[in-house]
């Protein structure tokens, strides 16, 4: 991504995962390496989209973010929108990195097509903790 | 025994104010020249269809619509099945200037029915609907594209039984929790007849989008609108930054002024064409100046605005042969300034655009104009310039357009003066090609006549509606003062008309207007 709202985008989605980390998972099982951001976007943004335009958009930026952080190219999507095959043992830092990757790959997929203004806004109403940025 | 017989009651006589009566209230269409067309606004919990093939402009006057009425009190749910993908529908819509994000969420939702129109039948996606607008309240519901909803039920084992239980349900609901509601959907003329759909819907709004030659003209038809009296026909639609713009076929012609009994008369600005007029110009009228190319009809009609000018009357010149900088600068040739004028506020050159213009838009645009300097005088120039400037369509129509046009324009108060350009003829004295001469209140016709071997130029006041004028027939130059008229000579000529007049006065011959070459002696 050579946008220069680059290092915004990353710091907005560093926001967005800090706080679904501290938020952790309300059944109290240890799911440190779900998606949960992912999880997060995917209802509210299929309600807009369709399960179909969340899976296409989520599949291209797993595409995009596997071409910096391998392990996640063994990643598939499944027809709900969620992430899986996360088969073998990743190491929590270079499992923040792919996540972290495969988020503002996605989130700028939404930039590139609806604009940083609908996007900022979307996401804040999934997530109205974030701060209000200047994508 | 015999039956009592009520006594005929005469009907009570409908007014708008009549006690009991609901009244229906209208919502701003948001589309600039459609409330004028839907006649007032769009009815409050209407069930409506918004038709068309592919790229009329559905979507976009749906959304036009929607944001013109969402708000946070009374918002719109915005249901996507199957159509142009939610996300490119936003990227493309954000474009316009109607496009409020602001709105997003809190005033206008987007919901997305795809995968449940793929996956389940129509009862799962009536009630997702129902879930939907029980959860939210919205006042304006739009499904976009209802089209495929259709499809899906006439491919079912229901087939067009299920399609119109659906549609009569889906309109009750909505229509009993207050929403007013547009189904969008791609549909051609052929499929007018026997439509289930367009049966139950109240309001039925047909877009087209017609190629000719190379033009591309977008019509909207109001073909059914329950409860109020909406204007019939096709009326021009033009897509702009700001969405859709509407031209109401009868634009301007609702809002006319009562002409004054006594009217004033505008000076021409060329004292001797004044008299001619018996004074001048009524305020009010249209005057058509008819004349081959070369004859002043232009120069005619630069005094005419400048004169306003000097008068405090604001004018406009709606040009379509020359640029207005070129018409700016030809007038200063003559010693007009027209470039003061429009500085201050006082002019405006409108220069249409040129080859997919219709009448309707050039008269919005006209309007505007009069409105925004108060203008009291209006130069068209010329006719066949605003003709070649129309798509081909709307040619055919153009007597029909300008008679609207000029009705429309004289209606608000102001006077225009036309030109018109036409070839002479050496058998026939026409006026125009048009046979106009009905719409318009005076006509100066301007041609060339051969005398003593120049090509010299007479004018000849023809019609004057509203008073008594010259039957002279004046011979006219254009100096550097621009046109001027030259006083009644005594020259004894018959058939100046024809082009080629016949000297049979007896008067000596009367020195020519302008020099003639001079005969230069060769030495022998």
């Amino acid at each position: 991504m050579s946008d220069p709202s680059t290092k915004i985008l990353i710091a907005l989605v560093r926001q967005l995962l800090a706080i679904d980390a501290a938020l952790g998972n309300p059944d109290g099982a240890d799911d440190s390496r779900a998606f949960r951001a992912c999880d997060r976007l995917r209802s509210p943004l299929s309600k807009l989209i369709g399960i179909g335009g969340f899976r296409s958009l989520l599949s291209r930026a797993l595409a995009l973010a596997g071409e910096d952080v391998p392990w996640l190219r063994g990643l598939h999507i499944n027809a709900d929108g969620s992430v899986e095959g996360l088969e073998t043992e990743v190491d929590p830092r270079e499992f923040n990195k792919g996540e972290l990757a495969l988020m503002t790959e996605f989130v700028g997929l939404l930039v590139a097509f609806i604009g940083p203004a609908l996007t900022l806004q979307f996401l804040l109403d999934i997530c109205p903790t974030i701060p209000d940025t200047n994508l | 025994m015999k039956k009592k017989v009520p006594a005929r009651q005469s009907p009570k006589k409908a007014t708008p104010n009549h006690p009991g009566k609901v009244k229906i209230r209208q919502l701003p269409t948001g589309v600039r020249g459609l409330d004028e067309i839907v006649g007032g606004g769009l009815p409050e919990f209407s069930f409506n269809i918004i038709a068309g093939a592919p790229g009329c402009g559905k979507t976009t006057l749906a959304h036009q619509i929607m944001f013109a009425n969402a708000t946070p009190q009374k918002s719109a749910l915005y249901f996507t099945v199957l159509g142009e993908p939610a996300l490119k529908m936003l990227r493309y819509q954000q474009q316009y200037s109607f496009f409020d994000p602001a709105k997003l969420n809190s005033s206008v939702r987007f919901i997305n029915l795809s995968d449940l129109v793929l996956e389940k039948d129509l009862g799962a996606v009536l009630e997702e609907i129902i879930r939907e607008v029980k959860a939210s309240k919205p006042s304006l519901v739009v499904v976009d594209s209802f089209r495929t909803v259709v499809r899906k039920a006439l491919s079912g084992s229901g087939g067009e039984m299920e399609l119109q239980g659906f549609v009569q349900r889906l309109a009750l609901f909505l229509s009993s929790w207050q929403a007013t509601t547009f189904l969008i959907g791609e549909y051609t003329d052929g499929e007018l007849r026997d439509n289930p759909v367009f049966t139950v819907c109240d309001g039925l709004f047909w877009l087209t989008q017609n190629t000719e030659r190379n033009s591309v003209v977008r019509k909207l038809q109001i073909m059914k609108l329950r409860g109020q009296d909406s204007v019939p026909g096709l009326h021009t639609v033009r897509i702009t930054g700001d969405g859709l713009v509407g031209f109401s076929r009868t634009q301007g012609l609702t809002a006319q002024k009562d002409r004054p009994l006594k009217r004033r008369r505008l000076s021409t600005g060329i004292p001797e064409l004044d008299q001619m007029m018996g004074g001048g110009i009524l305020e009010g009228d249209s005057m058509l100046i008819a004349g081959p190319s070369g004859t002043g009809k232009s120069a005619l009609a630069t005094h005419f605005l400048a004169e306003g000018v000097r008068h405090g009357e604001p004018g406009i010149a709606a040009i379509f042969e020359e640029r207005p900088k070129g018409y700016t600068a030809r007038a200063n040739s003559f010693g007009l300034d027209l470039h003061t004028p429009q500085k201050k506020g006082m002019l405006e050159m409108l220069y249409l655009r040129p080859l997919d213009l219709s009448v309707d838009e050039a008269l919005q645009e006209i309007l505007d104009a009069v409105n925004r300097i108060d203008a009291k005088r209006l130069v068209i120039d010329s006719l066949v310039g605003f003709e070649m400037a129309l798509a081909p369509g709307f040619r055919q129509d153009f007597r029909e357009s300008l008679y609207r046009m000029i009705a429309a324009l004289t209606g608000v108060g102001v006077t225009i003066l036309t030109t018109v350009e036409i070839e002479d003829s050496f058998t026939s004295f026409e006026f125009s090609h048009y046979t106009i001469s009905f719409l318009t209140d005076d006509i100066v016709r301007l041609r060339y006549v051969e005398i003593d071997g120049q090509l010299r130029k007479i004018m000849v006041v023809v019609k004057m509606r509203g008073g008594n004028h010259s039957k002279d027939i004046r011979e006219y130059v254009i100096t550097d003062q621009g046109v001027v008229v030259i006083g009644p000579r005594q020259t004894d000529y018959v058939r100046l008309t024809s082009g080629l007049p016949e000297r049979i006065g007896q008067s000596p011959p009367e020195p020519a207007p302008e020099p003639k070459a001079r005969t230069r002696r060769i030495a022998v």
